[in-house]
């Protein structure tokens, strides 16, 4: 197979990440002879979803050869659940506790094992914004068609000791009982007058605010303390150090983004974070580009052919030329790149995996909690539970992912928020209690790093791996700013047309006469 | 080239859309002048039912299609057995459905549907009841699926409640929804009235009511569907009917009311005794219409001086004498106690009370909000008028400037409410003058049957307009009217009163031609001009 690989392209795209995925489809889109490489055997890298087995592949890689992963450091697996099910107690009975509603399922570690394909667990989970650029973009570009989404249903956040909703759009404001009725006057107003500024009111407004804290304004604006941890934490995601500019910001990117789909800003996409990389793949294919996986690539060059500088790639033994390498930044030869790399902007992940929601709800909940910081030192943290629906995990279970800036390790950062919401006891699984009980953990810290290219060496593009945002929006416009290098001046990711917006050459020549009628015929039938 | 997408430009798919228009255009003319000349030929049969269906899925709205589609299915009922009905009216439910896909709001498609319901026998009604759902699912605010959902459970009589719960639910999802909100006060008057205390709806409903739309009025203020819900729900109160006045001369007997009554209710409620002798008579509205407040009663009985004139007025065992005066000569006037204050249960006024508590905070915080300072004002109307009289009025002045476009409406409030602080002091004085006594000038002239006995009527020095010519029928007993240095400017309206004097002075718009005509048509009255 490989004999068949042709060996010149205009662009050739190293890594399936989100970045790399965007510009190989937008490159191939517009005509450019594309290959797209990736040197493991699954799609996405680090924004990839795995299922439980492929999930534990990736574990083991990591502790047994950290420096195939060397993005990855602090990785900490356990498991709260016996390895075989003791099924002595439970058989026999008809699966019901007296009170007629069904039993919670007693899970063990094989039940993982036997059911791993049931989970999709995101090594990067993000929500999109339902007005982000990256929802505009898929729907501008007609690549929503090769993915599903869910509406988060609810934004929590942890006030006094407990979790509680968040009245985040005007239904729940209304509904809200938490918050007394001038208080729903007040937050109403500031949500109406920060989303109705624009760029130049917003300059006025606050230009005696550029060196003050978001906090400080609300306080100014008379909000009370309970508004206030709604705007800040919650809505803003903010901290109590936030500058008052990015606090309006955040605040206005998530109002703007209501009422488009569902009660709150957000969107989940189906089977995880990790499908998004294979919709732009897919677009790209369908325009004709080559795709690869398994294939590392061993060096990179210059060199001058036909007095035109190409980059040289060496592959399994195998000469690639390409006008434009695109790489990401866990794919290129270590020598090749010098990262810029500052431990403070790490990223602390935790994934959860729970019996049970940490707020029982009618429907199951696709939830966005946003922690303030439990402790001065500490990051705001920001929590997703996701459920069956999803296609994340099977029925009766979650999984909740944990993400912050690093301040100590992943799991220093991250469990005693964890054990906040969760029974983390390892106790009985049936016994009644007020929290979930965490079945499974994994913490892990991930670098967020940017890199440039080794000097001397022309027409290679770094894309920077997962950032901590809530949302792609860092990535996309990163996929946009290679694209315009690469291409100057052309259209980014224009509309795909839909297959029935083709014209095929022999649709040109029509049939015999009477084929209309019977065409027609058939209608009617209809 | 091989494997090269082509896409069509706009232009020609533009050219392909408009080629497609002409063929559609082509079809339905064809089919339409099909079905007319059947019609004509009176051929009502299954395939004039199936081009009318045809050309009906893709233009719903075509109102005379349905017809025809009426007319043959009526005559097809009295030839065709049950089963074949059964199956000719579930086709026709069907083309319905399709149609209301296409247009939600189509108006004959609704009327189609409840026609076949109402036609065909053993209806499936929970079917209907879960296509409104399914409508008020992908618009919550279609008043046509209101409106069919009424007509559904007029015929299918669920449990109020669950409509109730219906309205909660929606009203969670967006209170922006006039229907959801009036449909709920329908419902709440049907589920929780209370009948003990005479009170349109149950204390513990109303207060829970008032609390759910204050939320919603405090949650987005500029949206008017929530702040109507209040207003009804401020005026869902205890009513009484009261006979406030009455008045008897030699040349004429009128009675006063609170608010308007038929010619049956007095026939039925009212006797009326000279000397203890019970009088007969007949019974004219005041302004001709057949629900009126001031009604004239015609009789054949000398008043003379010195007579002993009551009138008794009462629903069932209720009866209340009210007794007259002799104010002049041969002339009595009957006064009740009279008040203007709604009969609100205890519960309810505290709640009013908590609600104007947090409108007073809100009110600190953002003293220029319309919203905030009007619903102050009922508040405080509707607690107690008397005690916040002057607060009241300040307000009223504040939203005059706050909220110019509706000025004329804070005015006319102004008016009434002061007039309503006036009236029963003057109820309590013998004279048969009337004059305002506060400083206000008034723009319309609410309550003017309350002094319908009034002989002298000074209204002048006010704001009022030409628009209040016609209320002033209500002053049969007037002989001197003195409407000068107003802003009258024409004489358009002026109803039939006998006066004596008539003064017009200083009304500086008002066209000295016209008045000259109103005095040479009103020879035996003085007018002063």
């Amino acid at each position: 197979m490989d004999d068949d690989l042709p060996t010149d392209f205009q662009v050739i795209v190293v890594g399936t990440g989100l970045v790399e995925s965007i510009v190989a489809a937008a490159c191939s889109r517009i005509r450019k002879n594309v290959l797209h490489l990736d040197s493991r055997d699954h799609y996405g890298g680090l924004w990839a979803s795995h299922n439980f087995e492929g999930l534990q592949k990736f574990i083991k890689e990591i502790t047994t050869d950290p420096s195939r992963q060397l993005q990855v450091y602090n990785l900490i697996e356990k498991w709260y659940i016996p390895k075989e099910s003791q099924e002595v107690k439970q058989e026999g009975e008809d699966g019901k506790t007296e009170d007629g509603k069904e039993a919670k399922k007693v899970w063990s570690q094989a039940d993982f094992a036997s059911e791993y394909r049931k989970f999709n667990i995101d090594m990067t989970p993000k929500l999109l914004f339902a007005r982000g650029p990256l929802v505009e973009l898929l729907i501008s570009s007609n690549i929503a068609r090769y993915a599903e989404f869910r509406c988060v249903t609810r934004v929590l956040t942890w006030m006094s000791d407990k979790l509680m909703p968040v009245p985040c759009s005007r239904a729940d404001v209304f509904a809200t009982e938490a918050v007394s009725i001038v208080e729903k006057r007040m937050l109403m107003k500031m949500l109406t007058s920060i989303v109705g500024y624009n760029e130049e009111e917003m300059d006025n407004e606050f230009k005696d605010w550029t060196d003050k804290t978001f906090q400080e304004y609300l306080t100014h604006k008379g909000l009370t303390p309970n508004l206030i941890h709604y705007v800040l934490y919650a809505i803003a995601g903010g901290t109590n150090a936030m500058p008052c500019l990015e606090g309006v910001r955040e605040c206005k990117k998530f109002l703007m983004s209501l009422g488009r789909y569902g009660n709150t800003p957000f969107l989940w996409p189906m089977y995880g974070s990790g499908e998004l990389p294979q919709c732009f793949c897919r677009l790209c294919a369908v325009f004709g580009g080559v795709y690869c996986l398994n294939r590392p690539i061993d060096t990179v060059e210059n060199k001058t052919v036909d007095d035109k500088k190409v980059v040289v790639i060496e592959s399994k033994s195998k000469t690639l030329t390409c006008d434009h390498l695109v790489l990401g930044i866990n794919e290129g030869p270590k020598d090749l790149l010098s990262q810029e790399h500052s431990d403070s902007s790490d990223i602390s992940r935790a994934v959860f995996i729970t019996n049970g929601t940490i707020m029982s709800s009618e429907k199951e909940p696709l939830t966005l909690l946003r922690f303030p910081p439990l402790n001065e030192d500490n990051n705001a943290t920001t929590v997703l539970e996701v459920g069956p629906a999803t296609g994340s995990c099977p029925k009766g279970l979650f999984v909740v992912y944990f993400i912050t800036n690093k301040v100590v390790d992943a799991e220093t950062d991250l469990m005693p928020y964890a054990q906040k919401i969760f029974d983390m006891s390892g106790g009985e699984q049936t016994e009644a209690s007020d929290k979930p009980k965490c079945l499974w953990s994994l913490f892990y810290n991930v670098k967020d790093t940017s890199a440039t290219v080794r000097d001397g060496v022309e027409g290679v593009h770094v894309c920077a791996g997962p950032d901590a945002g809530l949302d792609f929006d860092r990535a996309v416009h990163q996929a946009e700013e290679i694209f315009k290098k690469i291409c100057p001046g052309e259209e980014f990711l224009p509309r795909a047309p839909d297959p029935e917006e083709i014209v095929f050459e022999d649709d040109v020549t029509h049939g015999p006469e009477f084929q209309g009628e019977q065409e027609d015929a058939d209608g009617d039938k209809e | 080239m091989h494997g090269r997408i082509k896409v069509r430009t706009t232009e020609e798919e533009k050219a392909r859309k408009e080629k497609e228009r002409q063929e559609k255009l082509k079809v339905f003319k064809h089919a339409m002048q099909k079905i007319l000349y059947k019609r004509k030929q009176g051929e009502q049969d299954d395939e004039q039912l199936e081009i009318t269906g045809k050309v009906l899925s893709s233009n719903p709205d075509i109102y005379t299609l349905w017809n025809i589609r009426r007319e043959i299915l009526i005559l097809f009922s009295k030839t065709k057995n049950e089963e074949e009905m059964s199956k000719i009216y579930d086709t026709e439910l069907n083309l319905t459905e399709y149609c209301l896909k296409i247009n939600p709001k189509s108006y004959c498609s609704w009327h189609q549907r409840e026609w076949v319901l109402t036609s065909r026998p053993n209806p499936d009604w929970k079917k209907e009841l879960e296509l409104c759902n399914t409508y008020l699912k992908y618009d919550e605010r279609n008043f046509h699926t209101w409106d069919y959902r009424r007509f559904v459970v007029s015929q299918f009589k669920p449990p109020l409640q669950e409509e109730f719960d219906f309205t909660t639910e929606k009203l969670y999802d967006n209170f922006s929804n006039y229907s959801a909100w009036h449909y709920r006060s329908k419902m709440l008057v049907e589920l929780y009235p209370d009948v003990k205390g005479g009170r349109p709806i149950q204390d513990n409903h109303h207060k829970h009511e008032l609390k759910m739309v204050q939320s919603a009025a405090f949650t987005d203020p500029d949206d008017t569907s929530a702040w109507f819900y209040q207003r009804w729900l401020l005026g869902a109160v205890k009513v009484t009917i009261q006979l406030v006045s009455y008045t008897v001369t030699p040349l004429k007997t009128t009675l006063a009311w609170s608010r308007k009554v038929s010619n049956n209710y007095i026939n039925s409620n009212v006797n009326i005794y000279f000397n203890n002798q019970l009088v007969e008579g007949k019974w004219i509205p005041c302004t001709g219409l057949e629900y009126d407040d001031l009604w004239i009663f015609e009789h054949n009985q000398e008043v003379s001086d010195n007579m002993d004139i009551k009138v008794e007025h009462g629903v069932g065992d209720e009866k209340q004498i009210i007794n007259s005066e002799k104010y002049q000569p041969c002339t009595y006037v009957g006064k009740n106690k009279i008040f203007f204050k709604n009969q609100y249960s205890q519960p309810v006024i505290e709640e009013l009370n908590e609600q104007l508590d947090s409108c007073r905070q809100l009110l600190a915080l953002e003293p220029d909000n319309k919203w905030t300072l009007l619903t102050t004002t009922f508040f405080l109307y509707c607690i107690d008028a008397n005690l916040y009289h002057k607060e009241i009025m300040v307000n009223l002045e504040t939203l005059k400037d706050l909220d110019s476009q509706r000025a004329g409406y804070y005015s006319d409030l102004i008016s009434k409410w002061s007039i309503e602080q006036q009236l029963p002091q003057d109820y309590n004085s013998n004279s048969l003058e009337y004059k305002i006594s506060f400083s206000q000038k008034i723009t319309s002239l609410p309550h003017l049957n309350y002094y319908s006995y009034c002989q002298v009527v000074d209204l002048s020095n006010q704001a009022l307009t030409s628009r209040i010519l016609p209320t002033l029928t209500k002053l049969q007993h007037c002989k001197v009217l003195n409407l000068s240095s107003n802003k009258i400017n024409t004489l358009d309206g002026f109803p039939d009163i006998d006066l004596e004097e008539l003064h017009l002075e200083d009304n500086i718009e008002l066209d000295k031609m016209e008045v000259e005509v109103f005095k040479h048509k009103h020879k035996f009255m003085k007018i002063y001009f």
